[in-house]
């Protein structure tokens, strides 16, 4: 994925997520136990969160091209430069817009766009281009937001990287000589495409509920790379202001590349912002060096910072960001140096890129606020977030990188993270048992080591078994997957695949109301925007009544916009039962007794109150975040305090 | 239906050329558009979960409205004619006239739900050429207005006279869907299919000259709306004049039941930089999303018309909420959508 190659445009403004949050409480499945209230805008166990009446639409908003950077290193950010600049960034017309949804109540960290369209035009509404964005994740969360976070609610940002696919290229086109050169230089009819979301408003302030800022960058695609991140070289935060408790500048993706003599760091997803709308109002002096000397420091309860003499780095340059507090809006935040010297570049080759600052507490030195992976070392897996159906069985693709290279004959160690406890019933926890994820471990079959071919790549087989409701009341289980190399980056961590494997059911050809009763009810009570305006998915005679409409929705393919269930959630199975009985509804009779009914659900071998692993813990924290109740997330008065 | 100005019905009654009704077939699409935004802001306003018969007796209309649109679209295009669907002059302002003059200058606006606005403007918009009066009314003097039925009349009459039997569009853009019934909505091919076609017009709209009834037995729409005008079920009884009467059971309606929503809405009247503002934005970009992507369907891509379904869901539920919603500092009103040509930048 080259979307810091040239030619890349950047594009800056508002998306819309209109998520629906009844379902952001696993306990909110639980049929037994839902109340009406749990539809109702409200924090906590007993409150359907900030936005109950949903409905997953995603779209673009005041979005448009800011500037362009071309082949030679020169950027153009005026409309007289090229036609695209100053247009706007826009989704779908003449169809639905996309959806953003979760994976599972149990994996929110990890929502996703779905049949995304993005159309870029002249002035006049002519097409410039279009093409649809491959389904993608939230990858990276990291916190952005230093001071505000109060008024939107959410701290934290994101980064969506993916592909856009099945392009039209309008014949106005021809008039941009930067879509001239973008389109001689992508591959395979693709464009690369990253968007760094952020500042998003849970609560009613502002005018800019259910708003967030978006910075994109758009940019040729390499045909054999990954769809869903970039195979670029990476930093890592490992510095933390006193007053911070967090780390910020967390993770930026950098390019190297030698024949331009060339660095282009992106910080579009990680640089800190003042506000909610992605101003930056600190000045303090950032600079890019290369380290001479290897470096592994990370923050940890012992270690807040780290700090580099200047004979140990190259310096490459200051960014140069201070003099526009719009500076990250209106460049994406990437910054290129270009023409380095050959010191730099042959430095580059096998050394760490550094961010840093000079220090005041250490004189004549260099605080590290964030350093390259340790030994350049990039590897990540690309369908990261699975939805599987018992008996399915798919691949999962690895790519592995050393200083931007690919890496060949790199292991790769993948193993399922332990078994999560149940939660009982307690005042934290009043509504329902809540259960506990990654068992049974004999869900998910899979291959425990693999290693990389000649060209960096590497395919895991992944089968996904027969299991019984695990969680009881929430349909399959949740698995979390982690990978690492030989050695793992404590600055970063391993990171994990994520699977939904649904339950066990056999589809039935003629089912009965009861059949599906429970499917349709837990529906109706997690995304009242359905039951509320279209029709009550609990009442069989309502869905005769929209029978039609239902059949449309619930037969649609899963990259179709208008596809049914929205979430994406339901097995094949029980989504063709579902059909089967749209198609020939039986109101009365008894319903089938399902196979694995009779078997034993799993138990959880996690005793309750084990203690999450650190990765877990890091999960719960940004779901609070998420669901805006984490109270804990204050104003940073000085992120380079005491550097 | 309405009476509309005659020069519509003479322009079609002197037409020598099948190019002489292209536009008159848009005007015909243009106006079966143009009472949908009228029924839907009535429907939407009726809150959720409430005032079901109400609901369905205005969906049911709508529905047959967009048939209807449909259709006069497919046979513009089997003339070999071009339907235009995407611009600012196909969207009326409300309030305001319809298209062709109808009704003698009847204003149709964008209200809540009313019994008053049923009958008031739902039903003077679907009166009949010849209305079947039931019970204790007397008949009407015989109108000497044209109506819309004799509108799609003449141009049926001229078709007629004019097509060969096999019409000359392009076949591949004919329009038909899973959503309507393949005797109401047909690819129009030939001269007989464009005759059919225009009587499920004419009678959906106005019932039969002799009964309320429509060719598919259902009641036509201005039965419909007098239904839920006199509140109660119209019905077969053979001891009435014409064999039916409002002898049916109640339609309940509560009215307290219904979003008080600010007479046509705009707009312009939510103030800058607000939430509503941002949703109404919302409502009015996927209206046009929705007309750009029927003119699309309309003009050689029909398959899309399933895309524009899922607009249309798009619209209904940005529609409701914003009738739920607040209208910032006007006291006890709702905001209503507004319906209105706005092209988003980037389009």
């Amino acid at each position: 994925m080259s979307y810091l190659h040239a030619p890349r445009l950047i594009f800056t403004g508002d998306f819309l997520s209109d998520v629906s949050t009844v379902n952001n409480d696993p306990a909110h499945y639980n049929n037994n136990t839902f109340q009406p209230n749990f539809q109702e805008p409200g924090q906590g166990a007993t409150n359907g969160w900030w936005n109950p009446e949903g409905g997953a639409v995603f779209d673009f908003q005041n979005c448009s091209v800011k500037q362009l950077f071309l082949p030679d290193g020169t950027t153009q950010a005026s409309p007289s430069d090229d036609i695209i600049i100053g247009q706007a960034v826009v989704g779908a017309e003449g169809r639905p817009t996309g959806k953003m949804v979760d994976l599972d109540p149990d994996a929110q960290t990890y929502s996703a766009l779905w049949c995304v369209q993005i159309r870029i035009c002249t002035a006049n509404g002519d097409l410039l281009f279009k093409g649809d964005i491959a389904t993608t994740s939230f990858r990276d969360l990291q916190p952005r937001q230093l001071a505000g976070a109060k008024r939107n609610g959410q701290p934290l940002g994101a980064t969506w990287t993916s592909v856009i696919t099945n392009i039209t290229w309008g014949e106005a086109a021809e008039k941009s000589a930067f879509l001239r050169t973008l389109r001689a230089t992508t591959q395979g009819n693709m464009l690369a495409i990253n968007m760094n979301p952020f500042g998003y408003y849970y609560n009613h302030n502002d005018g800019r509920f259910s708003l967030g800022r978006i910075i994109g960058s758009i940019g040729p695609y390499f045909e054999g790379e990954p769809l869903t991140f970039s195979p670029s070289r990476r930093l890592y935060g490992i510095y933390q202001a006193p007053n911070a408790q967090r780390t910020y500048f967390s993770i930026s993706n950098f390019l190297v590349e030698q024949d331009q003599k060339r660095v282009s760091v992106d910080f579009g997803a990680s640089m800190p912002v003042s506000d909610p709308l992605g101003t930056v109002t600190y000045n303090q002096d950032l600079r890019l060096a290369v380290s001479k000397v290897p470096q592994a420091g990370f923050i940890s309860e012992y270690t807040q910072a780290y700090y580099i003499l200047p004979e140990d780095m190259v310096e490459i340059g200051a960014m140069n960001y201070q003099s526009d507090p719009n500076w990250l809006n209106q460049t994406g935040g990437i910054v290129s140096f270009s023409d380095l010297p050959d010191e730099t570049m042959d430095t580059l080759r096998s050394n760490q890129l550094l961010l840093v600052a000079p220090s005041d507490s250490v004189p004549g030195h260099f605080v590290i606020i964030a350093r390259e992976a340790i030994d350049g070392l990039v590897a990540r897996a690309d369908n990261f977030v699975l939805r599987l159906d018992c008996g399915e069985a798919l691949k999962v693709d690895f790519y592995a990188y050393r200083w931007g290279v690919p890496l060949p004959n790199e292991t790769i160690s993948i193993s399922l993270q332990p078994p999560t406890p149940d939660t009982p019933l307690s005042a934290s926890n009043p509504i329902s048992v809540v259960y506990g994820n990654n068992f049974p471990a004999d869900g998910l079959a899979f291959q425990g080591q693999i290693t990389t071919d000649g060209q960096g790549k590497a395919q895991m087989p992944l089968t996904g078994n027969a299991i019984h409701s695990p969680r009881v009341y929430i349909d399959g289980q949740i698995y979390s997957i982690n990978y690492q190399t030989a050695t793992v980056d404590p600055a970063f961590g391993p990171e994990n695949l994520v699977v939904h494997l649904r339950d066990y059911f056999q589809a039935l050809p003629n089912p009965v109301w009861d059949d599906i009763s429970e499917i349709m009810t837990q529906y109706s009570n997690l995304y009242p925007i359905m039951s509320k305006y279209v029709a009550n998915l609990a009442d069989p005679y309502a869905l005769i009544e929209k029978k039609h409409i239902m059949l449309f929705a619930f037969s649609r393919d899963i990259n179709d916009t208008m596809h049914m269930p929205v979430t994406r959630d339901l097995s094949d199975a029980k989504r063709n039962t579902i059909l089967n009985w749209l198609n020939n509804p039986q109101i009365t009779g008894s319903p089938t007794v399902q196979k694995g009914l009779s078997q034993l659900a799993a138990t959880n071998p996690a005793v309750p109150g084990t203690a999450p692993t650190k990765k877990q813990a890091e999960y719960i924290e940004a779901v609070k975040q998420k669901n805006g109740s984490f109270p804990g997330f204050r104003d940073v008065l000085n992120l380079f305090e005491n550097l | 239906m309405l009476q509309i100005d005659s020069k519509y019905v003479e322009k079609a009654l002197t037409a020598n050329a099948l190019e002489e009704l292209y536009p008159l077939l848009q005007n015909a699409v243009e106006l079966e558009h143009s009472t949908i935004p009228p029924y839907l802001t009535a429907m939407f306003s009726l809150k959720p979960g409430t005032n079901p018969v109400q609901r369905q007796i205005i969906h049911s209309i709508v529905i047959e409205e967009m048939l209807h649109m449909t259709i006069a679209a497919n046979i513009l295009n089997a003339l070999g004619g071009t339907p235009s669907i995407d611009h600012a002059d196909f969207v009326p302002e409300y309030p305001g006239p319809l298209p062709m003059g109808i009704g003698k200058g009847l204003i149709v606006g964008l209200e809540k739900y009313s019994t008053d606005v049923v009958k008031n403007v739902f039903m003077e918009i679907e009166e009949p050429e010849n209305p079947l009066v039931f019970k204790s009314l007397t008949l009407a003097a015989m109108p000497t207005f044209s109506t819309i039925g004799q509108f799609y009349q003449a141009i049926q009459k001229k078709i007629d006279e004019l097509a060969p039997d096999e019409l000359p569009g392009d076949k591949s853009k004919q329009v038909t869907s899973s959503f309507f019934p393949a005797d109401e909505l047909f690819p129009i091919y030939t001269k007989q299919n464009a005759i059919d076609a225009i009587n499920i017009i004419i009678e959906q709209g106005e019932g039969t000259s002799t009964s309320p009834l429509d060719q598919e037995d259902e009641l036509a729409h201005y039965y419909r709306f007098e239904e839920l005008y006199k509140g109660k079920r119209l019905v077969k009884n053979p001891d009435a004049p014409n064999g039916y009467s409002f002898s049916g059971p109640d339609i309940p309606f509560t009215p307290d039941n219904v979003f008080p929503l600010f007479p046509n809405t705009k707009t312009s009247m939510l103030p800058a930089g607000s939430e509503e503002l941002n949703r109404m934005n919302e409502f009015n970009t996927s209206y046009y999303s929705l007309l750009a992507g029927l003119h699309v369907t309309f003009n050689g891509q029909p398959g899309n018309l399933d895309n524009t379904v899922g607009v249309m869901y798009d619209l209904k539920l940005t529609a409701q909420k914003l009738c739920g919603t607040a209208f910032p500092g006007k006291s006890g009103y709702t905001i209503g959508p507004s319906f209105e040509f706005i092209v988003p930048a980037g389009s």
